[in-house]
């Protein structure tokens, strides 16, 4: 950043300079014949002509935004946590009538409508009024003695996330992952499919993957929230995956309940995320050492956004709902 | 005589060519319509092969993607041939140019295809596709009109004394064409079919749609005011105002397809065929209106520059009916 900077600065003085340069030469040569002749001038107004595109460049491109989801080297030198943890639970309901899914025309490639015959829309799955494939995070907060979730290290897991491809359809429809954790994408069918994940921060990439293929392992650099996946071939096909600095993160099931276990004792603001542009609702949530907080979410009719403020909270003890959906 | 028997053989087999290069150009538009509007212009992320073959088994997407290809392809290959034929039968220098810029038309088009796919569809490069896909359909129609014998055998029309010279009128509809043609690529390439066209660019292309109207309308309708007894004119006049109201009605339909798309689990038929056939229409008005403002800047042209034009072609100028 510093560099970034620097660097910046450095174009700026000299882009003045330049302009300075430029400023002289045209009072000294008064004609304009004069200034596209002289050799001399041909050379200073390439090079001022360069370097102002460049610092043109520079200024358009604006100061790049802090990216507060890169580890830092102070939160690089940090040490993991290894205090006292808890567990953050919940469901995630659907109030009024869900949207019906939507089936899917598969005739475009017959081997989908031959292993899925009934294959429809899954981005709003409802059972008993709960929802499911929703995204729930732990946005951000402070562990108990005030220091930040974000300034601790969390290590990666080795083990692999695993999106499969199976009936045209992506398995699971929304998954999380730490940030270069591997991703293993599979393909179960006779046909072949195109990964292709289109993120914001992290790298686009779009992969072929034919039946019979050996696995697709890739990893995220960087955490996103969340990273849309599609397949080229066919269009119905999506998943979303949420890139995560820390491992605070969980996928409501088909009964909406979640569990973000070994969250550190502290006081967190917990988002729920769905696919669809629905606005991600946030919640404050404290986490007691060896105790659970709980969070329930509330999507569809009359949903508010967001729940505030702080859940009362006591220890392996279920709290009451404030502003209940 | 008989050299100019001969040139018009000659011609008529050149005038057909071209005729069916920009007919094959006009099909390749739409091809590539139906990529976009089916979102598959990455169903395969390699290029110039599609999955690492020639011919893949074209299920899914991959059918608009290499089908595009193919038909692409075939449209090259017919470009050097017509650019041949032209080299060869060809007399006058002007359309022997345009032979060869056609030809390096269609090479950078095939370049832009492969940087758009390599790129992953960048809206710039995706907006440079599909406007010089039409500034290459506007050369292949040029070298059609250009080779015809109601080219060759038009003779200048008496000079306008009243009124706003026509030449201007049509050439200020073709290039408001040209500019909405670019802004409807942008609008196109910017959201896919599963996401919200931006606010700004429609309201855009509404704008241009009225600007597109008004110059259009006010060329065509001053041609046919004009030049009533003139089929040469009149005709692509005519029919440049029919497809101008149905290229309308298909955009306020594209808008409202396209506007429910991101609701659809998939690009659906309704969707797919509305907008392309907007795009193909789109292409036709400017295919139309290409033929009419030639024609006019040819009867409008100074009796002398017309006789320049005969003596390239070593024909007899004293004798307008010759050709």
């Amino acid at each position: 950043m510093i560099f970034v900077l620097l660097c910046g600065h450095l174009i700026c003085v000299t882009f003045r300079v330049r302009v300075a340069s430029v400023l002289q030469l045209t009072r000294k040569y008064l004609s304009l014949e004069d200034l596209i002749m002289n050799k001399q001038t041909k050379v200073w107004l390439v090079l001022s002509i360069a370097l102002s595109l460049l610092a043109l460049g520079s200024a358009c491109g604006g100061a790049k935004a802090p990216d507060t989801n890169t580890p830092t080297s102070e939160t690089a030198a940090a040490a993991p946590y290894s205090g006292p943890t808890g567990t953050i639970t919940g469901v995630i309901s659907y109030n009024g009538t869900p949207p019906a899914p939507k089936k899917i025309d598969t005739t475009a490639d017959p081997v989908c409508g031959q292993k899925n015959p009934n294959l429809s829309t899954d981005d709003t799955i409802v059972k008993d009024g709960k929802l499911a494939n929703v995204f729930v995070y732990v946005k951000e907060g402070s562990v108990e003695g005030g220091k930040k979730v974000g300034d601790y290290t969390w290590a990666t897991p080795t083990s692999e996330v695993q999106l499969d491809q199976n009936g045209c359809h992506y398995a699971p429809h929304v998954l999380g992952l730490m940030v270069n954790q591997k991703l293993r994408v599979t393909n179960s069918d006779q046909t072949q499919h195109n990964i292709h994940p289109t993120p914001k921060l992290n790298q686009e990439w779009n992969q072929t993957q034919s039946a019979g293929a050996p696995p697709i392992e890739k990893a995220f650099a960087r955490p996103e929230v969340l990273i849309p996946v599609k397949c080229n071939q066919h269009p119905w096909m999506k998943a979303y995956i949420g890139v995560m600095k820390t491992p605070f993160f969980s996928v409501s099931g088909g009964d909406g309940a979640f569990e973000i276990k070994g969250v550190p004792a502290g006081t967190y603001t917990v988002v729920a995320w769905r696919e669809g542009g629905a606005p991600e609702k946030t919640m404050q949530v404290t986490v007691p050492a060896n105790g659970s907080a709980k969070a329930d979410f509330a999507f569809g009719e009359g949903a508010t956004s967001s729940v505030k403020p702080s859940l009362q909270m006591m220890p392996a003890i279920e709290f009451p709902m404030l502003g209940k959906h | 005589m008989a050299i100019g028997n001969r040139q018009l053989a000659m011609s008529k087999g050149l005038n057909r060519f071209a005729i069916l290069v920009a007919c094959a150009t006009f099909f390749l538009i739409i091809a590539g319509a139906l990529v976009t509007s089916n979102d598959a212009g990455l169903a395969t992320p390699d290029w110039p092969l599609s999955n690492g073959q020639f011919f893949p088994k074209m299920v899914g997407n991959l059918f608009w993607e290499h089908g595009h290809r193919m038909v692409a392809t075939t449209v090259g290959m017919l470009t050097i041939v017509l650019t041949i034929f032209i080299l060869v039968k060809e007399k006058r220098q002007w359309v022997r140019r345009l032979g060869i810029f056609a030809l390096l038309a269609v090479i950078a088009q095939g370049l832009l295809g492969g940087l758009t796919v390599k790129l992953m569809l960048p809206l710039a490069v995706s907006t440079a596709h599909a406007t010089l896909a039409q500034l290459f359909f506007c050369t292949t129609v040029s070298l059609a009109v250009f080779t015809s014998r109601s080219w060759i055998e038009a003779w200048p029309l008496p000079e306008e004394k009243e009124g706003f010279p026509l030449r201007y009128l049509c050439a200020a509809a073709l290039v408001t064409i040209f500019l909405q043609l670019i802004i409807g690529a942008t609008l196109r390439h910017s959201a896919t079919w599963d996401k919200p066209l931006p606010v700004e660019l429609v309201l855009t292309h509404i704008g241009g749609a009225f600007a597109v109207t008004l110059a259009l309308g006010g060329a065509a309708i001053s041609v046919l005011r004009r030049h009533k007894n003139e089929a040469f004119l009149t005709r692509p006049a005519m029919l440049a105002l029919m497809l101008l109201v149905v290229q309308l009605f298909l955009g306020l339909a594209a808008y409202l397809t396209r506007q429910a798309s991101p609701h659809d689990p998939q690009p659906l038929n309704p969707m797919i065929g509305i907008t392309v056939a907007h795009v193909a229409c789109g292409a036709l008005v400017f295919a139309t209106t290409i033929v009419l403002t030639l024609r006019i800047f040819k009867v409008s042209q100074p009796v002398l520059q017309d006789y320049r034009i005969r003596q390239d072609l070593h024909v007899n100028p004293e004798n307008p009916v010759i050709l």
